[in-house]
């Protein structure tokens, strides 16, 4: 490679400048950054194996992977940056990844191509470079490329562009080592990466010098950032960029003026707005770099596997039944084997508890224990089977390029209530159950769809609901329960999309989100790659949300529990009170009686309404207790449902017409705790969850009085 | 009639049938969804295939710079293009 030269000095000055991290003097820290379906994530796990790690990106939710290796004594830091097709600030994404690079300055980015699609790979890495960080080019999928019959002459790119190229095959690991020994050499400064930055064209060229020469006014800020890149964004009109200057620069009034004036001499010039205009000298460049390096032997075959298989999955007629397959498949993957491991979980807290009370003397501690923190714990536990396989199904269909035709077939109908294709996705996976629904909403890449999402997933009637809604309707409607059933079944899909359409219409109106996307080639998934997604989203799980909802159970296992009723002694409450009905968590479901009367419920449903909030299958066994039964841990839960639907059904309080309230807001009042601190975690602050709880109760509220008012003027009251 | 040959009509993208080819001449969409089309290639003089459209004509399938991309239709209604 060339010498070092003229460049060495910046180098010098970047390294010293570099004084805030001092206790990283050791690490080498390579950012890892590409398109989607570049095959970074092959890449990035060839490079890492399972020393991973997972949070987020400082104030933002957008997931921050490092993995941490060494050799030869040297400390190694890998980033993955979020998979982007560009660096604008029109996305989170995109801003986080220029942050990084800009802030953090990694000492070299490794940037991951796939060779079949080198030009609009490209666009990418020559947007990093700009950036002012020296940068190695993975030539992935070279294997697939020659294939095709796409020879790419590395040698000759990396003399055009001035930064090395090494080719790689990331599922088989052939390259790795080359590219991070590159990686290391130019990291150490051994190894020359230009950070010239590409060539727009004269008339660009003439607007971009002066905008740097303008820049340049301010030594600071000359130091902090790249001048290309704040000049070129600049005359883009980018919104972050323009912020840096009003924040950071000393002559931001003369930076503004001195932009918009060549930024109008260069639309004058193309008649084309400044943004395209850049954008379109990118690809010409790139354009002109590839005609010279890459040569295709053969053309490629007009109708190749993946058009032959999407003749057949994305067939206008074909593609919905084959995608309701796949999702019924994914379902079942996902509860008709998860389901039995979570009861065993649940089976063997059982025991556990059991075993306990036997063991230890009567009190608060064996109580803490038992119904506390043991119960939490089996509950935290019994939704990991679902996480774990939910992931094996999701990452299966990401990976093998399935995911986003589905969102192709799907997008029509979803689009009309202003949500995105992929949505039906954890809308599906919550009618199971809305914990790994709301994780599942990460398919949407955009932020606002996947709050919209995630807000009305927990409207679905989930696993948990289901026996609450089944008791209820075999109780009252014996006649035709299977219809009633379905129809409230239905009637939780119906919410969600009318509530989305309603969100979307009113907190998050405004500019469309582009549905723009690619349809990767069909690929083979890597069974390492399934595992190691799995691997993470699993103790991510248990991790961030299972700490919360531990916490949540317990302090709703003392609300309900505490204080005790008194044992002996004159009191209102009968000596035999269930101490449920005694808890504060039972005092609020009777005072709240005055207001459920609305909606025909007594003092008994508020009780076990509340108490349902900590998880909905809890409505059963409170109003089992609450009816007198001798509830214990062990009972059958065929035993309870009978007692409790004999109970109702002739309790002459109740009535069809206040069941079908009932079960209308049972299917819509506030989530279950372990979704909403599901909710927290997805989506980084507890306003979400909290708004969540609210709109649902409302709305529950609404219908349920709704229902039993009317229902009772016409006279259905009974 | 017109029998000038050399003129050419410009189209928006919805309008192309499945497997005719196009020219891209011009994005006429703001914001977030120019950058996003132009990121993924339609750019000036581009040309392109239209592959397939779903059940109600829409998304719509096209295949630029050798890559498979989806649009939805009011987004390709934002793409002045010339059949060739």
């Amino acid at each position: 490679m060339n010498a070092p030269g003229p460049q060495a000095p910046r180098r010098m000055r970047r390294r010293f400048g570099r004084g805030n991290h001092p206790e990283n003097k050791n690490i080498i820290r390579i950012a890892l950054a590409g398109n989607p379906n570049s095959g970074k994530t092959s890449i990035f796990n060839a490079l890492t194996g399972q020393r991973q790690h997972i949070g987020n990106y400082p104030g933002v939710t957008v997931e921050k992977k490092s993995g941490m290796i060494s050799i030869d004594g040297k400390n190694i830091e890998f980033i993955d940056l979020p998979g982007t097709y560009s660096l604008s600030a029109y996305s989170i994404e995109e801003i986080v990844s220029r942050d990084f690079v800009l802030n953090e300055k990694p000492d070299v980015i490794v940037d991951v191509l796939d060779s079949s699609n080198l030009d609009r790979h490209l666009y990418l890495l020559l947007q990093f470079q700009e950036l002012g960080v020296p940068i190695v080019g993975a030539l992935n999928m070279t294997d697939e490329a020659e294939e095709k019959g796409i020879h790419i002459n590395g040698e000759q790119l990396s003399t055009i562009l001035g930064i090395p190229f090494v080719k790689t095959v990331g599922n088989t690991g052939a390259g790795i080592d080359l590219l991070l020994d590159v990686a290391i050499k130019v990291a150490g400064g051994e190894l020359e990466s230009n950070k010239r930055h590409l060539n727009y064209g004269k008339i660009v060229e003439l607007a971009h010098n002066a905008v740097i020469d303008t820049l340049e006014l301010d030594d600071k800020f000359k130091q902090r950032y790249s001048m290309h890149w704040i000049a070129i964004k600049l005359l883009e009109k980018d919104r972050d960029a323009e912020r840096k200057i009003k924040n950071e620069h000393q002559f931001a009034d003369m930076v503004f003026s001195v932009t918009t004036e060549w930024r109008q001499w260069l639309e004058k010039h193309y008649s084309e707005d400044s943004e395209v205009v850049i954008g379109e000298q990118r690809y010409a460049y790139i354009h002109g770099a590839i005609k010279e390096t890459v040569i295709q032997f053969r053309k490629r075959k007009v109708i190749d596997i993946t058009e032959q298989i999407d003749r057949i999955v994305l067939n206008r007629y074909l593609g919905i039944p084959i995608f309701f397959a796949v999702m019924f498949v994914i379902y079942q993957i996902t509860f008709a084997l998860g389901n039995p491991l979570s009861d065993g979980i649940s089976a063997g807290c059982g025991q556990l508890s059991k075993l306990l009370t036997d063991i230890m003397p009567v009190g608060v501690l064996q109580d803490l224990l038992t119904n506390g923190i043991i119960n939490g714990v089996g509950g935290v536990l019994t939704f990991l089977p679902l996480v774990i396989l939910l992931f094996m199904g999701l990452s299966f269909l990401e990976d093998t390029g399935y995911m986003s035709r589905a969102a192709f077939v799907m997008d029509k109908f979803l689009h009309i209530f202003g949500l995105h294709g992929r949505s039906f996705i954890p809308f599906m996976i919550s009618t199971g159950c809305a914990v790994p629904g709301i994780m599942s909403a990460r398919v949407l890449a955009n932020r606002k769809d996947r709050i919209v999402t995630i807000l009305v997933s927990p409207l679905m009637m989930c696993g948990a609901k289901a026996p609450v809604v089944a008791m209820l309707v075999a109780a009252f409607f014996p006649e035709n329960s299977t219809l009633i059933f379905w129809n409230v079944w239905l009637f939780g899909w119906l919410m969600a999309f009318v509530l989305a359409l309603i969100f979307k219409r009113s907190l998050f109106r405004g500019e469309q989100t582009p549905f723009v996307m690619e349809l990767p080639p069909y690929r083979r998934p890597l069974f390492k790659n399934v595992i190691i997604h799995m691997w993470e989203k699993s103790s991510e799980y248990i991790k961030k949300a299972g700490t919360v909802i531990l916490a949540a159970s317990i302090v709703v296992w003392f609300l309900l529990s505490y204080p005790k009723p008194p044992t002996e002694g004159v009191d209102v409450y009968r000596n035999n009170t269930p101490s449920v009905e005694y808890s504060f968590g039972g005092r609020l479901g009777k005072g709240l009686e005055p207001i459920l009367k609305w909606a025909g419920f007594d003092w008994k449903i508020g009780v076990s309404l509340v108490a349902g909030v900590a998880a909905k299958e809890v409505i059963i066994s409170t109003l089992g207790i609450l009816y007198g039964m001798d509830y214990d841990a062990s009972d059958s839960q065929a035993h309870v449902d009978f007692f409790v639907k004999d109970k109702l059904s002739q309790d002459p309080a109740y009535s069809p017409l206040i069941a079908l309230a009932l079960m209308i807001f049972i299917m819509v009042y506030i989530p279950c705790l372990a979704t909403l601190a599901m909710v927290k975690k997805e989506l980084g602050s507890w306003k979400w969850p909290a708004f969540q709880a609210g709109y649902t109760l409302l709305v529950a509220f609404v219908l349920a009085v709704g229902i039993y008012q009317i229902g009772s003027l016409l006279g259905f009251g009974g | 009639m017109n029998t000038d040959i050399t003129e050419r009509t410009v189209t928006n993208l919805s309008q192309i049938v499945s497997g005719k080819k196009f020219k891209v001449a011009k994005i006429t969409a703001a914001g977030e969804i120019r950058r996003r089309l132009l990121d993924i290639g339609f750019i000036k003089n581009q040309t392109g295939c239209v592959i397939r459209k779903a059940l109600l004509k829409d998304p719509i399938e096209i295949e630029i710079k050798g890559a498979m991309v989806s649009l939805r239709r009011s987004e390709a209604k934002l793409i002045n293009v010339e059949e060739i």
